[in-house]
């Protein structure tokens, strides 16, 4: 081999060469291949970095503003949709049980008041971290009535596993008759 | 042979420049993903615009929700006090504790002259400070209520209930009489029924600020206050702490746990 390459020195730089860009080409591909693969995430599946960035007291959530005990669970707005709030705290969610019509559109708001919790609710992309000093926003819409399991799926202390809540989905009608006698539902005994 | 090579970092250098620029244009490119196609295709009015789009992409804190109906004040009063670790440090903590003991001799008649009581309320010696200030706040604002401790705590400023707490957390604990094994409900709690262990919060395991020390504490005092938060009758708990857990236990479970905490109290 080091016969052939001493002989033609200027034929092996050419080697290089070609070697070099098809090299760049597979990489350049592999770079547009995963913006590719982003955007078609962003778009199709609405999949986003977190970026809706909110910013809360942690120790006064039950003192003032919209996370008060009688402001948590599910409210109706003026606009039809359905805003949910959530503490998460060490070892439990509040409300316990969340009550949510099927077919409308529903903005979850959630925040903890101690340590980093997490929510997710099963048969749904709702999956998150709710961290102190911070509120998470999402909106969703449920399909079918049903009942979703949300436990806390990041480990906030010796009582992590006890730390779950229901979401239960009901008919529209339904929801609209238990909204008729309160402001705030949740399915709490 | 040096100086005859071409310089890599140069214009004159195809490699050179074909490789930083293309990766300024995969750069740029990726930026305009990122801070504006991206967000502008979310479905949400906050995003839409150039700068909403950038700043919200790049996590400007900002409000969320823009349109939503009031929120709904509560119909009893509720714990207004605002819990922090450091909450009780002041600069003058051994003064704070004897003017403390100087106010708790109106405390002595039930809760025992040095803390520990002979009566069928709470032992106070060695509690956790915030603990006893978070009550107190309460007694006084009405957000748990006694007929006992209401009229007791009327006329106390914010910093005498501060002396108050340091002083009885600078008590030494009555002796626990030589605890059995801890039952289920405090060891391991019952997670399929969203019941965390008592120790999680209450000592033994962890202790979580506000959560008091409950070894040993009277059997019907115990009972009263659990019995209280599962029917709702007690509701000063922070954002329905201890009520969530409370409601869903069984008065197996409850007569569980106020046994091992009471002793033989």
């Amino acid at each position: 081999m080091a016969q052939v390459s001493s002989a033609d020195p200027h034929d092996s730089a050419e080697q290089a060469a070609r070697i070099e860009k098809r090299w760049a080409i597979v990489i350049v591909g592999i770079m547009a291949l995963l913006v590719a693969v982003t955007i078609f995430t962003g778009l199709h599946w609405a999949m986003m970095p977190p970026s809706r960035v909110e910013t809360i007291d942690p120790s006064t959530l039950h003192v003032s503003g919209e996370f008060v005990e009688s402001n948590l669970g599910s409210a109706v707005e003026a606009n039809g949709s359905v805003t949910v709030r959530i503490i998460g705290q060490q070892y439990s969610f509040t409300p316990q049980c969340i009550v949510v019509p099927a077919k409308t559109p529903i903005v979850f708001r959630v925040t903890s008041a101690d340590v980093v919790h997490g929510m997710l609710i099963t048969g749904t992309n709702i999956n998150s971290m709710v961290e102190p000093g911070y509120i998470a926003t999402f909106k969703t819409e449920f399909d079918q009535p049903g009942n979703h399991l949300m436990p806390c799926h990041e480990f906030c202390g010796v009582g992590h596993e006890a730390m779950w809540a229901n979401v239960k989905v009901v008919d529209k009608d339904v929801f609209a008759k238990m909204a008729a006698n309160t402001r705030r539902l949740s399915c709490d005994l | 042979m040096n100086s005859e090579r071409p310089r890599l970092i140069s214009l004159r250098n195809p490699w050179f420049t074909a490789s930083v620029g293309g990766t300024l244009v995969v750069l740029l490119f990726s930026m305009f993903v990122g801070f504006i196609w991206l967000p502008s295709a979310q479905n949400d009015a906050l995003f839409k615009g150039l700068l909403d789009s950038i700043c919200s992409a790049a996590g400007v804190p900002r409000a969320w929700l823009s349109e939503t109906s009031p929120p709904v004040t509560p119909q009893q009063p509720v714990s207004s006090v605002v819990l922090t670790p450091e909450m009780l440090i002041g600069p003058d903590t051994r003064g704070s504790i004897g003017r403390g003991a100087t106010l708790a001799l109106r405390c002595t008649m039930c809760h025992g002259a040095r803390g520990v009581s002979a009566a069928n309320t709470p032992n106070l010696a060695g509690q956790y400070g915030p603990s006893i200030y978070k009550e107190l706040r309460d007694f006084q604002s009405g957000a748990r209520t006694s007929a006992v401790m209401a009229p007791m705590v009327v006329g106390l400023g914010d910093q005498d209930l501060r002396d108050l707490s340091n002083y009885y957390a600078s008590l030494p604990r009555a002796n626990s009489t030589s605890a059995p094994s801890a039952p289920d409900i405090v060891a391991t709690g019952a997670p399929m029924r969203n019941i965390a262990p008592c120790g999680s919060c209450h000592g033994g395991m962890v202790n979580k600020l506000g959560a008091p020390w409950l070894s040993p504490q009277p059997r019907s005092y115990l009972k009263d206050q659990l019995e209280a938060f599962a029917q709702g009758t007690r509701h000063n708990d922070i954002s329905a702490q201890m009520r969530n857990i409370a409601r869903n236990m069984t008065p197996d479970e409850i007569d569980a746990s106020v046994g091992y905490y009471a002793g033989n109290k």
